[in-house]
């Protein structure tokens, strides 16, 4: 089995290569190859010489690793350990996905009906996932600032075994989690020991840190690190601690030596956890096929699979074609999040603008009003700038079904404008609600803006918002159909350099596209401030928001009959389809 | 005519600019009541013609006309007259069964939906799985809702693609009278499919493609009797095997 993993990996990683490299010949792949090396050049690359430049030109010893790791605190290594052990605690109560145990559709229908062990299966997972960990290794130590070649190696190597341990962890508590209520009282005794073990060794190492927190309180979390690691260096929470710090204790080694002294330690502690996992291989088969089916659906919906929920929303048998599209795109959003689960978060919220509001009057306490303005305030600008960009349930989303959406009798432009009706309307409600709360805590945040510029301000962002918000879709939904190739299809993330630069590519088409989009609203609306706002003060934004919110409406209609013919022309064999 | 294909080419761009003829200046007509089998070998171009009569592919060349109006130039017209159903059951995957069919049927105007509706999900044994998603129900199942969105319009041309796949015997057979009585009140049926047995015991025509052109067109027996057919048993199979340029008897070893 150990040689069918090697074949496999080799094959795949091999012929992903070639495929990645065969497809720049295409000119869409290698202009977004050519601009991705170019921003990991640039971004990376060039600051790592840099550093190591001086600006005269003159090259400079880099600092070393293990001098920048010798100013964190003396007990660093102690304080990590004991926050790897919170970790570990808390993966039982939260359990995380490691992926380990995802297997694909093809490595179930080739290697479960084949004649190999659970336990050859889990090392064939376990080997395979080593080079995504191996690249996120090195990875981070491109990111470590000032250090020499040898200690970046060094970091790489050390980053890479405390990863594989966590992985190797996770899975252990996922298949151990499986078998807490077998019917076997052996299993269970198994599986529910090293879930004993760790809350023993929070206990051993949480008395001596609280005590040592509660005799000096921390001023901040350096401090606290430091009462944290000096708590537990020595007794029995120092022997509880050894695997925990034995991990990380590589990446603070000073020399070569002094690292490869310490990976022995470092790989007895992953050596244990594989076998502890490969001894759990019981719960294997029915942990890893339900991992299966929720890759398989994740992969074929793009998200989470939806549940039927009771909507009363009926789609009315006649209507305009955009309703059609609104409909469909809001029964998406109802089934794939449950709304019942949102709901409560909106008394919520609103108790709490309430009392702010209430206490600043009672108090003058202005703190809490200000913060929940401003963080008000940051939702709305999320909504309206970042959302167009995140909600995809529009025409990037559908072009999955575009194949279904063809054969439809419906007008393009009215398809298009369809499509984006609802992400638009979510955001701008979301956008709406966010900016409400910010306005009625404005005189917290802003208190020396008077009445009329706060309700002003706040109407001309109303007004704004949904202009921003539908200028982004008609752009995002514009790309998706002139460049069908460059959208991802709904939730995908293709990967490779030259994935990485279309996006790039992508993002700053968007970006610019929005500028000229906006733009004449924009001029429109600063011409109706500088002619009214001697007459009417703070409230000209109104009417020049106004104008701008119709300026880009028009533009949107226009765009959207202009991108008709373009939809019509759309060829199937442009939509990218996922490696 | 309902349907008429005139000189149909659909070119795929392959690598290194390269250029791949799926479809070569393909030509028929398909008039109303035809059950017309479309068969041939992998890769001779029956799922891109469909695509193409369906208006999902755009053709390279030629026309696609449905009762008088072009897919490409009149799409919402022509499209208003046809029913596709894929050989792959693509649904949303948030949208339950019924609401798949009222998507439909407010798509393409349906008059007495909720009489059709029901109809049709006591004909294709959908009843009971209204409210289910696409994610709840089996591939078979999935396929005929896919038919049943098809057929919950009265379209005068009904385009299938391997429509008994992933069908249990039972269904198979319902799915071959619901294909039969179709095409027995008016319907122009194309009917793609590797099942020549199906295909020799519904369909009324048969046009056979390889390479992307066709290269037999008429019914069993007219096929049969082809000069360059002769010696062929008149049986689709064996017609279709000569034609395609197979041994027509298995050969030992």
């Amino acid at each position: 089995m150990f040689g069918a993993s090697l074949y496999i990996i080799v094959c795949s990683s091999r012929n992903r290569i070639v495929r990645r490299l065969r497809r720049l010949r295409e000119p869409r792949y290698l202009i977004g190859a050519v601009v991705g090396v170019a921003y990991l050049y640039f971004s990376i690359f060039a600051r790592m010489r840099g550093a190591a430049v001086t600006r005269r030109g003159r090259v400079r010893t880099p600092p070393s690793l293990a001098a920048a790791l010798a100013t964190l605190p003396p007990a660093g290594v102690g304080g990590i350990g004991a926050g790897l052990l919170l970790i570990a605690a808390l993966t039982w109560i939260f359990p995380t996905d490691s992926g380990l145990i995802d297997f694909s559709e093809a490595e179930t229908d080739f290697l479960f009906p084949a004649p190999v062990t659970r336990r050859q299966l889990l090392t064939h997972r376990l080997i395979r996932s080593q080079l995504p960990l191996l690249f996120g290794a090195v990875v981070s130590s491109i990111f470590v600032p000032f250090a020499a070649m040898a200690e970046r190696v060094r970091f790489a190597a050390g980053v890479f075994i405390v990863l594989s341990a966590i992985r190797v962890y996770f899975t252990g508590v996922t298949l151990a989690r499986a078998r807490l209520t077998s019917a076997s009282a052996t299993v269970r005794r198994m599986a529910w020991a090293p879930l004993a073990v760790i809350v023993v060794a929070v206990g051993v190492v949480g008395v001596p840190i609280w005590r040592a927190i509660m005799t000096a309180p921390p001023g901040d979390p350096g401090q606290m690190l430091t009462i944290a690691g000096g708590a537990v260096t020595t007794g029995p929470a120092a022997i509880v601690l050894w695997p925990f710090a034995a991990l990380v204790r590589p990446l603070f080694a000073e020399s070569g030596a002094q690292f490869f002294s310490r990976l022995g330690g470092a790989f007895a502690v992953l050596a244990v956890l594989v076998a502890w996992v490969l001894r759990s291989d019981e719960a294997f088969q029915e942990v890893a096929a339900e991992a299966t089916v929720r890759t398989a659906r994740t992969k074929a919906g793009g998200q989470a699979a939806p549940r039927v929920r009771a909507t009363a929303w009926l789609l009315p048998l006649s209507g305009r074609t955009e309703s059609v599209f609104f409909w469909k795109n809001g029964m998406q959003t109802l089934r794939a999040i449950n709304v019942k689960t949102v709901i409560p978060f909106i008394p919520f919220v609103l108790f709490s603008v309430g009392a702010a509001t209430l206490r600043m009057s009672a108090t003058g306490a202005r703190g809490p009003a200000a913060a929940l303005c401003i963080v008000a305030l940051m939702l709305a600008g999320f909504s309206t700038l970042l959302g167009p960009q995140t909600v995809r349930s529009d025409l990037r989303g559908d072009l999955r079904h575009i194949d279904l959406l063809k054969t439809w009798p419906v007008k393009a432009a009215a398809l298009v404008r369809g499509e984006m009706l609802w992400p638009t309307s979510l955001l701008t409600l979301c956008a709406w609600f966010a900016l409400a709360c910010g306005t009625i805590l404005s005189t917290a945040a802003f208190p020396n803006l008077t009445t009329v510029w706060r309700l002003s301000l706040c109407a001309a962002a109303f007004l704004l918002a949904p202009a921003l918000i539908v200028a982004q879709f008609t752009i995002h939904n514009a790309a998706a159909i002139l460049f069908p190739a460059w959208i991802p299809i709904g939730n995908q993330r293709p990967r490779g350099l030259d994935m990485m630069g279309q996006r790039l590519i992508m993002f700053a088409a968007v970006l610019l596209a929005l500028v000229v989009m906006v733009g004449p609203g924009a001029i429109a609306g600063a011409i109706i401030w500088l002619a009214f706002h001697r007459l009417i003060d703070a409230a000209a934004l109104v009417p020049a928001a106004t104008v701008c919110l119709g300026i880009v409406c028009v533009e949107v209609m226009l765009v959207t009959e202009a991108l008709g013919p373009a939809y019509d022309r759309i060829d199937l064999s442009d939509v990218e389809l996922g490696e | 005519m309902p349907l008429a294909v005139q000189q149909l080419t659909r070119t795929y761009a392959g690598p290194a600019g390269s250029t791949f003829t799926a479809v070569d200046s393909l030509s028929f007509d398909l008039g109303g009541g035809e059950i017309v089998g479309l068969i041939g070998p992998n890769g001779a171009g029956k799922t891109t013609t469909l695509r193409s009569l369906a208006g999902i592919l755009r053709p390279t060349s030629g026309h696609v006309i449905v009762d008088g109006h072009d897919v490409v130039a009149d799409a919402i017209a022509a499209k208003r007259r046809l029913a596709f159903m894929p050989d792959e059951p693509h649904l949303f995957e948030y949208l339950t069964v019924e609401e798949h069919l009222r998507l439909v049927a407010r798509l393409y105007q349906v008059d007495d939906f909720d009489r059709r509706a029901r109809a049709l999900i006591e004909e294709l044994e959908l009843a009971g799985k209204e409210r289910s998603l696409p994610g709840e129900l089996s591939r078979g199942m999935r396929q005929k809702v896919v038919i049943a969105c098809g057929l919950v319009r009265d379209a005068s041309i009904l385009l299938f693609d391997e429509p008994l796949t992933g069908l249990d015997p039972v269904g198979i057979r319902r799915m071959r009278q619901t294909i039969v009585a179709r095409g027995r009140a008016g319907a122009c049926v194309l009917v793609s499919s590797h099942l020549l047995h199906l295909v020799e015991e519904i369909c009324t025509r048969v046009i056979i493609m390889n390479h992307g052109k066709k290269i037999a067109d008429g019914t069993v027996a007219e096929l049969a009797s082809r000069d360059d057919l002769a010696g062929a048993e008149s049986n689709l199979e064996q017609i279709f095997l000569r034609v395609t340029g197979h041994p027509t008897t298995a050969e030992p070893g």
